[in-house]
């Protein structure tokens, strides 16, 4: 299996490399059809630096970046440039993808340009897959980068079930560290994987009616087994602090606390639900012009290569078969510590959440904190 | 304004008038003005702003009152909104930062005042602000590891043997606030000490002797005398210290226990966690407008003027 993708990234390689020596030599040439407008996240530096210079390179297209710091300002200027032009492509995040397809905003990618194989399991097919498509199932998102949110654990202190499950952390023998709203949505999938529930957790997701149901049991639950809290984080600092100073054994925690702490003592495992993870990625506008050259970026994205450099800027994991090899060896040895190909495939994606459905989860996070 | 004009002539006169109407108009009116109006607007996607939806109405402010949930008053269990509650704790701690804080200053500031010689005023004065020069956030971190388990304060205790185990003081012993109170009361307590400083200062010392000649034991000086005299100043540190206490975010934040909320936490998880603007700043203003409420009710309470603190 490995062998095979080697080949084909290799040829792949060779393609490319083909394709950028004629690129080289006459550039111009090319410039008037080998143009990108790319839309998407201001703040990443390595991708005007390193990527895009690596993605011209390899295929000759030169990427116009315009860079936007938040989603609402990217869908508002796609809107614009539904009228104006000037945008081929966005890099939003999944769950935003229904809500712009509703508003007519989004072309559809077409699948024999791109190579699907080349994801890792479960990004671009099974669940991700389906809310990546609409209704008649035309592919109109697919994914650049992503990272997880699972249990951070003190190798020596933590009691974890075998497998390590959700519920570790509700059990009064670890001392934990969770950000409130995360961890009524870990409760909830528990006890969903324990059948406890009325009907499946994701339910929650797109009726509120039956959120607030749910949301109530997860609620009672998680206060019983309050007492094991011992500290609350909403960022990078407060978690790491909440294993290191407060003296926790078991966490919820982003991908990133888990490798600050890798030579501490501590690991990151995915639990037996699955991780929670998000992912974001391309979608194409409507009215682009540039569509084969968006197609290309999409699928040089895929590669191992390509999903390596993408992943590196945004200090995320890959999407591309092959890449966790690419990235910095530390990097990659503690990414596939935690994924294997089982837990890949388990990823539990963070479902739509509309602005009522936040603005509650809100109120339940405090009541958790309250009591 | 004619003074003005007199002193410093035209252009350096404009300069002052037009720099402070930016600073009022830019800086606090038209802010507050943008919050004011995004408070009475319902939180829409960008699709639909300026639709058929986007009315204004005071739908941001009722969610204050509403899913009441149990809160326990002096031994009774009555149900409060969710909110009020977070706002009720705020304010009773906010006031516990500014009683401990003046419990603090006021021998302090007797002391800087009116026993120690003025000589050393300055040097000691320096040593009170030198925890200053360090940012607020620090401070605030510092107190967060030396009351974690793994801190100092825990070696300290259970090395020297005066405890046989580690306590999550973070968790506090009293209240669940207590973290938050002591980090709170470390910061701003300079803004009690100076304002009392200054308005003792300002007393005659032949006073306090007359008082101590006639034959008044100690606390009756301080009650009669030195206390009344003090008054503006308390108000000012105590109006100050409560305000900054209670707009603290950093803090509350950084110290607080598994079971503690503060209101400003509150704010900022409609404003950035749930991107509704619009509750974010109908709770701003509510806010701002409960603890103005409290300030003058407290100040009506002890017969203090606003022209007292100005002074």
């Amino acid at each position: 299996m490995t062998k095979n993708i080697t080949l084909s990234r290799r040829g792949f390689m060779a393609a490319t490399a083909a394709l950028a020596a004629p690129a080289i030599i006459s550039s111009k040439a090319l410039a008037s059809s080998g143009e990108l407008n790319f839309t998407g996240w201001a703040g990443y530096d390595k991708l005007k630096a390193e990527v895009f210079p690596a993605f011209e390179a390899a295929t000759g297209i030169k990427v116009n970046f315009t860079e936007l710091p938040d989603q609402d300002t990217m869908f508002a200027q796609a809107k614009v440039a539904l009228q104006s032009g000037g945008i081929d492509m966005i890099e939003p995040t999944i769950d935003r993808v229904g809500a712009w397809n509703e508003n007519g905003l989004l072309g559809a990618f077409d699948p024999a340009k791109l190579a699907m194989d080349n994801y890792l399991p479960g990004l671009a097919d099974g669940a991700a897959g389906k809310r990546s498509a609409d209704a008649n199932g035309a592919l109109l998102y697919v994914p650049s980068n992503w990272g997880t949110e699972a249990l951070v654990v003190n190798t020596a202190g933590a009691k974890l079930s075998s497998p390590a499950s959700l519920g570790d952390l509700f059990s009064a023998d670890n001392q934990v560290v969770l950000r409130p709203h995360s961890a009524l949505a870990a409760m909830g999938r528990y006890l969903d994987a324990q059948g406890k529930l009325p009907f499946p957790w994701l339910d929650g997701y797109s009726d509120m009616a039956k959120m607030t149901q749910l949301w109530d049991i997860a609620l009672a639950e998680a206060i019983k087994a309050k007492g094991n809290v011992v500290q609350f984080w909403s960022g990078e600092n407060e978690a790491n602090a909440g294993f290191t100073a407060n003296g926790a054994t078991v966490g919820l925690c982003w991908d990133s606390t888990g490798f600050n702490l890798r030579n501490d003592g501590y690991s990151y495992v995915a639990p037996a639900e699955g991780a929670f993870a998000w992912h974001q990625g391309f979608v194409m506008m409507k009215n682009a012009v540039n569509i084969d050259q968006a197609h290309e970026l999409a699928k040089w994205v895929s590669t191992a290569d390509g999903a390596a450099m993408w992943a590196t800027a945004f200090s995320s994991n890959p999407v591309g078969k092959g890449s966790a090899e690419k990235l910095n060896p530390d990097v990659a040895a503690y990414y596939s510590g935690t994924f294997n190909d089982e837990a890949l495939s388990k990823l539990w994606w963070w479902p739509d959440q509309s602005a009522e459905f936040i603005a509650k989860r809100g109120e339940y996070a405090d009541k958790y904190k309250a009591a | 304004m004619g003074d003005l004009l007199k002193r410093y002539g035209g252009t350096l006169t404009g300069a002052f008038v037009l720099l402070t109407a930016f600073w009022l108009l830019m800086l606090i009116i038209l802010p507050n003005l943008a919050l004011f109006e995004t408070s009475f607007r319902p939180y829409l996607p960008v699709a639909e702003m300026g639709g058929p939806r986007d009315v204004y109405s005071a739908d941001n402010y009722v969610k204050f009152f509403e899913s009441p949930g149990p809160m326990s008053v002096f031994g009774f269990e009555i149900a409060v909104p969710l909110r009020a509650q977070t706002f009720l704790y705020t304010v009773f701690y906010s006031v516990v930062v500014t009683v401990v804080a003046f419990a603090f200053s006021y021998p302090i500031a007797f002391y800087l005042a009116k026993v120690v010689s003025p000589k050393s005023v300055p040097t000691l004065i320096l040593l009170l602000f030198i925890p200053l020069w360090v940012s607020e956030a620090l401070r605030a971190f510092a107190w967060y590891i030396i009351l974690t388990l793994n801190g100092p304060l825990n070696a300290a205790l259970v090395g020297l043997g005066i405890m046989e185990k580690a306590v999550r003081w973070q968790q506090g012993v009293f209240t669940n606030y207590d973290a938050i109170v002591i980090g709170l009361v470390y910061n701003y307590i300079l803004f009690m000490l100076f304002p009392i400083y200054n308005a003792m200062s300002s007393l005659d010392t032949n006073q306090i002797e007359a008082a101590q000649d006639l034959g008044a034991p100690w606390w009756k000086t301080h009650l009669r005398i030195v206390l009344p005299h003090s008054k503006p100043g308390i108000a000012s540190g105590s109006v100050m210290v409560f305000m900054l206490a209670a707009g603290s975010l950093l803090v509350p934040t950084t110290l607080g226990s598994t079971r503690s909320n503060w209101f400003t936490q509150t704010i900022q998880q409609a404003m950035l966690e749930s991107q509704d603007w619009n509750t974010g700043a109908a709770y701003s203003f509510l806010y701002l407008l409960l603890c103005t409420v409290v300030v003058f009710g407290v100040m009506r309470l002890f017969k203090v003027r606003l022209s007292d603190i100005a002074r």
